[in-house]
């Protein structure tokens, strides 16, 4: 197993760092004060294919692998958390179930326009009475002739106001065990979708995350994604993929909330001397950053699994809950070392301590991915697989 | 049309592993990148090739770690990439490096048309390179370039020299230093690298490949010698002017008033009396 | 003929900067010449050169070597290098200073590459060691190293000195010194390079990159209605605008104004820094400025320590009070 970068992810890294850095660090603090989507990063960002990240390149994607895409994931939200989650979320739970599950004609028909970016893609799951019970989906799609018509609403989603494209879970067959849900692919002009209000966050207040309203939406049957029933499948094979960007977007915040803290720590004096060389501070910072580095071989781990399609959902679990974890922990102490500065909206660990405490909830709650954890544990031989 | 770019990778000064207080660099260990210039530069050219159709080859001298910013140039659109590594090249002046740059280019892209440069690069800071190179070369040759147009076999260029707004005109072949004023460079598409790696290749020459002659580059073929690196901020003495502000303004003139002056041309030592009142 | 141990400086008059560096040069040069009992000569190529033959000789020079004709009105990279050369070979001058300038750094380096000599770029110090030989301090990574360089075994010893480095002496115009006016050599190859147009800028015209005096405002301004005092200062002093990161973030000024490693590489003269605490990332832009004034609350920032001059006060108010200071010097 390769534990250092190779020379591609390396010069990736730079390449995202300088511009997420050079576009989006400038309006950063902004556009979450103003809880505002930068629509003009988007359109920076849809000719260099980071809205395809992983995507084939004859469909216009980057093809590139899982390292990369977290690695891309990780540099965006460690200036902006809320940019990271709105990549991460189109190219993990939306484009990506797509492309694994979807016909050649609803590639074909569907992908280019996700993968250019013209379309922000969204994923819909979660609602009033199910989140974690994917099996409380209340949103009904019923086929009339070759359509199926959606009611329901769903809440909390991530990229809602902005989505061309939104992946919706609906009960298709109320009458199936356990009430089998199925994927619709539904474009946000069709009659009867609509985008509720943004959600007013504590954190990541720059992606709309809004409720999404369904009445008597019209969906032709053949923007149903897999079969009738392949929701639960769908759904949780998305989610092993976004739990991966979820864990980079983590990194991504804990490794900014380090880097601010290192500065301030060697910035700031008292008792005629820099914070840094005070003891407790320095154990903070090896805290801090051993949690980051212990996270980050934890989800290219989980990434470098994928890539060789082996099993990863257990370790993208893990890297999920560790990650997530990680980046509350060194938010938390990156502020502590600011003191007071640090709970000031003029200091970006402020920001960063907001946006990291959602990671530990969205695409399945720390509680989930222990239960997910200890399920793949549970059902191997006691002794586990040699890896 | 045949543009060749050479690009060099300077330490990125933020990472740069350094003690202001002895002022010793542990370049060895600092991060790099494609120096800014230097990515003007492949702006330029790749701008020339999409207006006039052509191949870029992009050159770089250094050690292997290098390879990175000719990965950048091939994934945002160069056609070629050479890293001309030798431990035998290393710690070249200006005079060995334009010669090393010179056979390289003559041994890779004999039939080049245009050579592009950076004006400077942020580590050294000699700006001599370009000039030298195009003697060696024997080219006409303009620096600090603003702003390129090509007609033809024509090439018009602007630049600000010393306070002039210059506007010159030469034939190709040719060869141009590019400041960081204009052609702003554009970011890197991500299926760019993934095709910068897994379909592109970098060439790696050394000294023999390139038919340098040995005494002439690296460090053999220096005429400077560095006697000693040191950071100036440590020996550097500040004059602290503190109390009232006003107090300090007007002691700020008082000492510094005719130096001050003299820089900026103009006369400030002299203050005529009654205008306070 | 052996090497002599003659200094040269060349005459880079074309505007007031240029020629101030010239001046400067010859100063130093001619302790340099007198430490080792040579003559300082300067090298004056171009048309209608009375004016500054007779400066050079008034600020120092021991002898004048001048190339006058009316086909070197324009300043030529490629002509004035070959007579440049031409006249060193002929002559074996021991050291060649040129002023830091645009043409001088491009002047200076084609003629060392056809020496085949050593050149140091932007000095900010020379001397001479007790060997003799010509120490010269250049600085790198934008002034935050400097490196002391020798050339000992190649001829001449060529360095482009930054302006502002040096004192010009009190000029004499009493003085006399021999000059030379040298002819035109026949067979001189003819310019590759057209100068199809050339107009002088306002000073408010040039860019940040090429700016005399620049104005630097941090996050100590305060604000951004505080930061357009720097806009009036820059104003007097005839210099450009230019803000650190958090300024930009923060909107206060056009991103266009970014200096340091992501933004622009500036190489003023005299660099006024308000407010500025002095992150790498923005010191590695500044290039080392001959002469900084730093106005910081904190007497211990990076900023500070950098500066020649360094006010202890709040940015703001120090920018409002030297506004109202030039403007009474400027009027008297």
């Amino acid at each position: 197993m390769e534990l250092n970068p190779c020379l591609k992810h390396k010069v990736l890294r730079k390449s995202v760092r300088e511009f997420a850095e050079g576009v989006l660090g400038p309006i950063a603090a902004e556009i979450d004060h103003q809880a505002r989507f930068p629509w003009e990063v988007v359109q920076a960002m849809r000719p260099l294919q980071y809205f395809g990240i992983q995507a084939p390149p004859d469909l216009g994607g980057a093809g590139l692998d899982t390292i990369s895409y977290a690695i891309v994931i990780e540099e965006l939200s460690r200036v902006s958390a809320g940019v990271g989650l709105c990549v991460s979320v189109h190219n993990s739970v939306a484009l990506y179930p797509l492309l694994r599950f979807g016909t050649p004609e609803q590639i074909a028909r569907l992908a280019p326009e996700l993968i250019s970016g013209q379309r922000i893609g969204a994923f819909c799951l979660t609602e009033a009475n199910a989140g974690s019970d994917a099996g409380g989906v209340e949103t009904m799609a019923t086929r009339q002739g070759q359509d199926y018509l959606l009611s329901g609403t769903k809440i909390f989603v991530t990229n809602g106001g902005v989505c061309g494209l939104a992946l919706m879970f609906a009960v298709t067959d109320p009458g199936a065990k356990g009430r089998a849900a199925s994927v619709l692919m539904v474009e946000k002009e069709r009659p009867g979708f609509a985008v509720g209000e943004i959600e007013e966050l504590a954190g990541m207040r720059c992606n709309p995350v809004s409720s999404i309203f369904l009445e008597d939406c019209r969906v032709p049957a053949a923007n149903l994604l897999g079969r009738p029933g392949d929701g639960l499948k769908i759904g949780l094979t998305a989610l092993d993929t976004g739990r991966l960007g979820i864990a980079a977007q983590a990194l991504g915040i804990a490794q900014a909330a380090l880097e601010a803290g290192l500065k301030y720590a060697k910035e700031r004096q008292q008792f005629g001397r820099a914070i840094a060389e005070f003891q407790t501070i320095q154990n903070y910072l090896a805290d801090m950053a051993t949690e980051v580095e212990a996270g980050r071989l934890l989800l290219y781990r989980a990434c470098a699994l994928k890539d060789a399609a082996k099993n990863f959902g257990t370790q993208a679990a893990m890297a999920k809950l560790f990650c997530s974890r990680t980046a509350r922990e060194v938010t938390n102490l990156a502020v502590q070392i600011h003191g007071g500065c640090g709970y000031s909206k003029e200091y970006e660990v402020e920001r960063l301590y907001r946006d990291a405490k959602v990671t530990e909830i969205y695409e399945g709650t720390s509680e989930i991915q222990r239960l997910v954890i200890a399920r793949g544990l549970l059902s191997q031989p006691t002794a586990g697989r040699a890896v | 049309m045949h543009i060749v770019v050479c690009l060099k990778q300077v330490p990125m000064v933020s990472e740069l592993p350094w003690d202001p207080r002895t002022g010793r660099l542990m370049r060895g260990q600092a991060e790099g990148m494609m120096n800014p210039a230097c990515k003007h530069a492949l702006e330029a050219a790749l701008r020339l090739k999409e207006e006039h159709g052509g191949s870029l080859t992009a050159l770089c001298m250094g050690p292997p770690e290098a390879e990175e910013v000719l990965r950048e140039a091939l994934a945002l659109g160069a056609d070629e990439a050479v890293l001309l590594c030798d431990p035998r090249l290393a710690g070249a002046d200006t005079l060995a490096t334009s010669h090393t740059l010179a056979r390289a280019i003559q041994a890779v892209a004999p039939d080049f048309d245009l050579a592009l440069l950076g004006c400077t690069t942020t580590d050294s800071e000699t700006g001599q390179v370009g000039p030298q190179l195009a003697e060696e070369l024997d080219l006409p040759a303009a620096f600090n370039v603003e702003h390129l147009e090509l007609t033809g076999r024509a090439l018009t260029v602007r630049r600000v020299y010393d306070g002039f707004l210059e506007t010159l005109e030469m034939d190709l072949p040719a060869l141009l230093t590019i400041t960081t004023q204009e052609f702003a460079p554009r970011e890197t598409p991500l299926g760019g690298l993934e095709r910068a790696f897994a379909q592109a290749s970098v060439r790696v020459m050394d000294a023999e490949a390139i038919g340098a002659s040995l005494d002439r580059v690296g460090d053999k073929g220096s005429a400077g010698r560095m006697l000693r690196v040191y950071s100036p901020t440590a020996q550097k003495k500040c004059v602290l002017l503190t109390g009232a502000v006003k107090k300090s303004v007007q002691e700020l003139f008082e000492r510094y008033g005719d130096r001050l002056g003299g820089l900026i041309g103009q006369d400030l030592a002299s203050e005529e009396e009654g205008h306070d009142q | 003929m052996t090497n002599s141990r003659d200094v040269w400086v060349f005459g880079d008059y074309r505007n007031y900067f240029q020629n101030r560096v010239t001046l400067q040069l010859l100063a130093r040069g001619r302790e340099l010449a007198q430490a080792q009992e040579g003559e300082l000569c300067a090298v004056v190529i171009g048309h209608d050169l009375q004016q500054w033959v007779d400066e050079y000789v008034a600020h120092g020079a021991d002898r004048v070597l001048a190339l006058d004709h009316p086909s070197l009105t324009a300043y030529q990279g490629e002509t004035y290098t070959s007579l440049l050369v031409d006249l060193a070979r002929e002559r074996k001058p021991a050291v060649i200073l040129v002023g830091a300038t645009s043409f001088g750094r491009e002047l200076a380096a084609r003629a060392a590459k056809r020496l085949g000599t050593g050149l140091t770029a932007d000095c900010v110090d020379l001397r001479l060691d007790d060997q003799g030989r010509l120490v010269q301090t250049a600085p790198g990574f934008g002034g935050n190293l400097l490196a002391e360089i020798v050339i000992p075994r190649h001829w001449p010893q060529m360095a482009t000195v930054r302006p502002g480095t040096f004192q010009e002496l009190p000029h004499d115009y009493e003085r006399q010194a021999p000059v030379e006016w040298l002819p035109l050599p026949a067979g001189l190859k003819p310019e590759r390079v057209r100068l199809v147009k050339s107009e002088r800028l306002a000073p408010r015209e040039q860019a940040l990159e090429t700016a005399g005096v620049v104005v630097c405002g941090g996050r100590g301004m305060g604000s951004k209605k505080k930061f357009r005092n720097l806009v009036e200062l820059a104003r007097l002093l005839g210099g450009q605008v230019a803000a650190t990161r958090p300024v930009v973030y923060a909107r206060w000024c056009e991103e266009g104004a970014l200096v340091g490693q992501a933004g622009r590489q500036i190489k003023p003269q005299v660099l006024f820094s308000f407010g500025v605490s002095g992150a790498i990332q923005h010191t590695a832009g500044i290039g080392g400025a001959p002469f900084i004034v730093a106005v910081n609350k904190n007497p211990g920032a990076v900023m500070m320590q950098m500066a020649d001059v360094g006010l202890v006060a709040d940015a703001n108010q120090a920018c409002l009070a030297l506004i109202r200071e030039l403007k009474k010097r400027l009027r008297s």
